[in-house]
């Protein structure tokens, strides 16, 4: 025995105290628990979900066990982040524009980490996509050193691009960008060299439309995931861009995808609204939007939310 | 004024406060992406040096951005205590920090020093305290304000419910905050970030919200997040309104980017003073959140965690019911991963307190940023545990309008299980009456809309 426990049990012999410092407990006997602590079927509560599932996307109704969760609940959740995050970690593979008939750019953001936190390069045209676009693509004639008059190109400049899910880019992306084009023309409105941006900010769309001198930019991107949804599109349309272009220049519809608006009822809105900016000369909070059913200068679609875990019996 | 230090026999010379101030800061992705961080941890710990020798009075005669270009230094400089700054302007930053930490300086005594500080002050006392340093303060540092009910007293934790909605369809709005409320949340504020910014929009939904507050006797507030002006022109058709909401920032020129400016908020707040709903003094509502200056290119070469204190700065001037960080919504650029949203929600907490301000914090990620949904868990017992004010609480935490991760009904009643707080006496009274929330737990009625008219 130590000096130290000696010296202990020394002190706890005077003090008449030689059981342990403290007594063990008896454990309870416990019973089998219920297959099922969390009862889901609570009349109010389930009659509310129903009814609040009419009205909103909210998860609603979902009960608790104590304060959290209950499994199915939990199981749920983890699903629509995984669907979130990994359209976030998607990368744009680098031949895939090109497969796809699209003319193939890059920002200056040279990695994923540094487009995540350089929006800066993101907004701006690679050196070397820059001579691709000026040599490959549809442009106006040239009023000086490689200086386009606004309108002189197309009418519509499209720009496909990955933003912040590759997975919307080349799943619904490339459906709404035909036809929202198909809808351009359907409207007698010229179309440019189709074009796909990787690394791409909604701001590139000021710089990609300046040079082919467009008289309209419209960029797709992939949207910040939500829960669950990874393949959002969102579209961002400017009239007369060049670099400079304000926010409050721009207009935008948002949550386009097949559970939102899919891209047959989006691209005719799409369209329209380009058609007005044309004949107005003006975009964004300036745009009278009257008569156009573009849904508002922000304009967000709601969604429907998918059972994403189905667990086998 | 020495700017100069030397580190393990190397002497670094800084040529401002100002850059002291941003070298000094935590590593933040939004300094790095301004340029203005230190350019290794060496660099760093010499500013914190430099900056500990720095007295309360130099801060106050260099702030980042100049008086006569800046009317948010004009609010703090015009508007600050003198006999409150005399009992602390000879203090270095480091002996300050020394002196708010020690137990003897009570929270009565921050109280009565906040009006005598800049924000600078709080922003340097800052940078040269660790996460429970910042903890430490935050929780000693007691502001209390009123409404329709009392926030911030010892032993709370209030909750913002957010009943966001896609399309601001009504019944959906009321159906999220039924349920908010049979959790026991919504004693901060019911508030609505709204999808459509329209005069008329705003006004139907606070008659909406106004009229289930009335129908089951809510003691709590009402607000709809629109740009202050459109509040304004709702309030002028006649709706009620609890709250009057704007996004502040900490420089004139991001102020500009928002629509807003000292003269705007004079407007609104004279407005809310005549027209207002509340029964108490407080009325205004703020939001701020790091890396908004830099996002408008309007942070004069300032590092955002003293451009954030600016904000709260700005928002003294107005006496305001809540004031609330969000704190990782602005992405990752600015704040990158857990670590330093972590960090950036403690900072703002303790500036806001220090400052005098009702701080709440939106804990929450995109979810492009580097943060697990554990990590957010954790933050919310932390800024709890440090006395943080409220939170916000959303369906599962996710915002289903703004597409990013937030604090839970859920979570709400398990942080106030787990650290024995409450809701503010009036809203807790009313959830032992309905039955909600009993003895520190779930009641009977817990999670149960139909305690709710």
């Amino acid at each position: 025995m130590s000096r130290t426990r000696s010296l202990m049990a020394q002190l706890r012999h005077a003090r008449g105290e030689n059981a342990p410092l403290v007594p063990t407990m008896p454990l309870p006997r416990v019973e089998a628990p219920p297959a099922r602590v969390y009862v889901p079927a609570r009349e109010t509560t389930s009659t509310t979900a129903a009814a609040a599932a009419k009205h909103t996307t909210a998860l609603l109704g979902i009960g608790h066990v104590g304060t959290r969760y209950a499994t199915d609940v939990v199981l749920q959740f983890q699903a629509e982040l995984a669907v979130a995050h990994s359209a976030v970690a998607a990368e744009l593979p680098d031949e895939w524009a090109a497969q796809h008939g699209f003319l193939p750019l890059q920002s200056q953001a040279t990695s994923h980490r540094e487009f995540l936190l350089r929006p800066d390069l993101g907004r701006r045209l690679h050196p070397d996509s820059l001579a691709r676009l000026r040599k490959d693509a549809q442009r106006g004639p040239q009023n000086g050193a490689n200086e386009r008059t606004l309108g002189a190109g197309p009418d519509v400049q499209l720009i496909l691009a990955d933003g912040l899910s590759a997975i919307a880019c080349m799943g619904s992306g490339e459906q709404l960008f035909a036809a929202t084009k198909a809808a351009c023309a359907a409207r007698g409105l010229s179309v440019g060299t189709p074009v796909c941006a990787k690394f791409a900010r909604v701001w590139l769309q000021d710089e990609i439309g300046a040079e082919v001198g467009a008289k309209v930019a419209i960029i797709l991107l992939g949207e910040r995931p939500g829960l669950g949804t990874g393949d959002g599109l969102s579209a961002y349309a400017v009239y007369g861009p060049k670099i400079g272009n304000t926010d409050g220049e721009r207009n935008m519809m948002s949550n386009l995808h097949a559970r939102g608006i899919a891209p047959e009822e989006a691209a005719p809105r799409l369209a329209a609204l380009a058609a007005a900016m044309i004949a107005q000369g003006v975009s964004g909070v300036k745009l009278d939007l009257t008569g156009i059913g573009a849904g508002g200068r922000e304009y967000r679609a709601p969604q429907v939310r998918e059972r994403l875990v189905v667990r086998d019996a | 004024m020495n700017l100069s230090a030397t580190i393990r026999g190397t002497r670094l010379r800084f040529a401002s406060v100002k850059e002291v101030l941003a070298k000094a800061n935590a590593p933040k992705s939004g300094d790095d992406l301004a340029g203005v961080s230190a350019r290794d941890p060496v660099e760093r710990v010499a500013a914190r040096a430099v900056l500990a020798d720095l007295t309360l009075r130099d801060l106050r005669e260099n702030p980042v951005v100049p008086y006569d270009r800046d009317e948010v230094t004009r609010v703090v400089e015009d508007g600050l205590d003198a006999r409150a700054f005399a009992a602390v302007g000879h203090l270095t930053v480091g002996q300050f920090r020394e002196w708010i930490l020690e137990p003897s300086t009570t929270g009565t005594m921050l109280r009565s020093v906040a009006a005598g500080l800049t924000p600078e002050m709080a922003a340097a006392a800052c940078k040269l305290m660790s996460n429970m340093d910042l903890m430490t303060v935050g929780a000693k540092c007691e502001v209390v304000v009123r409404a329709n009910n009392t926030l911030g007293l010892p032993g709370r934790l209030s909750s913002r419910l957010q009943p966001n909605h896609p399309t601001d369809h009504v019944p959906g709005i009321l159906a999220s905050t039924r349920e908010g409320l049979a959790y026991g949340c919504g004693d901060a504020v019911i508030g609505l970030n709204p999808a459509t910014d329209t005069p008329e929009s705003t006004a139907e939904i606070l008659r909406a919200l106004d009229d289930v507050m009335q129908r089951n006797e809510i003691p709590t507030q009402h607000c709809v997040l629109s740009h202050i002006t459109v509040q304004m022109k709702a309030l002028a058709l006649g709706c009620p309104m609890d709250l009057m909401f704007q996004s502040i920032a900490g420089t004139q020129g991001a102020n500009a980017a928002f629509g807003i400016s000292v003269g705007l908020l004079d407007e609104a707040a004279a407005m809310m003073k005549a027209r207002g709903s509340t029964k108490g003094p407080n009325q205004m509502y703020f939001e701020t959140g790091q890396g908004s200056a830099l996002s408008s290119q309007a942070h004069h070469g300032a590092d955002q965690v003293t451009i954030e204190a600016r904000a709260y700065g700005l928002a003294r001037r107005y006496n305001p019911f809540l004031v609330n960080t969000v704190v990782g919504f602005i992405g990752p650029e600015y704040l990158e991963d857990g670590p330093q949203i972590t960090r950036a929600a403690l900072e703002d907490h303790f500036m806001g307190k220090l400052l005098g301000l009702p701080m709440g914090c939106d804990a929450c990620f995109t979810y492009h940023a580097s943060m697990s949904q554990d990590e957010l868990e954790s933050l919310k017992v932390l800024l709890a545990a440090a006395g943080c004010t409220y939170l916000m609480s959303l369906p599962v935490g996710d915002d289903i309008m703004l597409n990013y991760q937030s604090t839970s009904f859920h979570d709400i009643a398990s942080v106030r299980a787990l650290l024995g707080k409450s809701a503010t006496p009036e809203f807790d009274a009313w959830l032992d009456r309905k039955g909600i929330w009993v003895g520190g737990k779930p009641g009977p009625r817990f999670g149960d809309v139909g305690v709710l008219q």
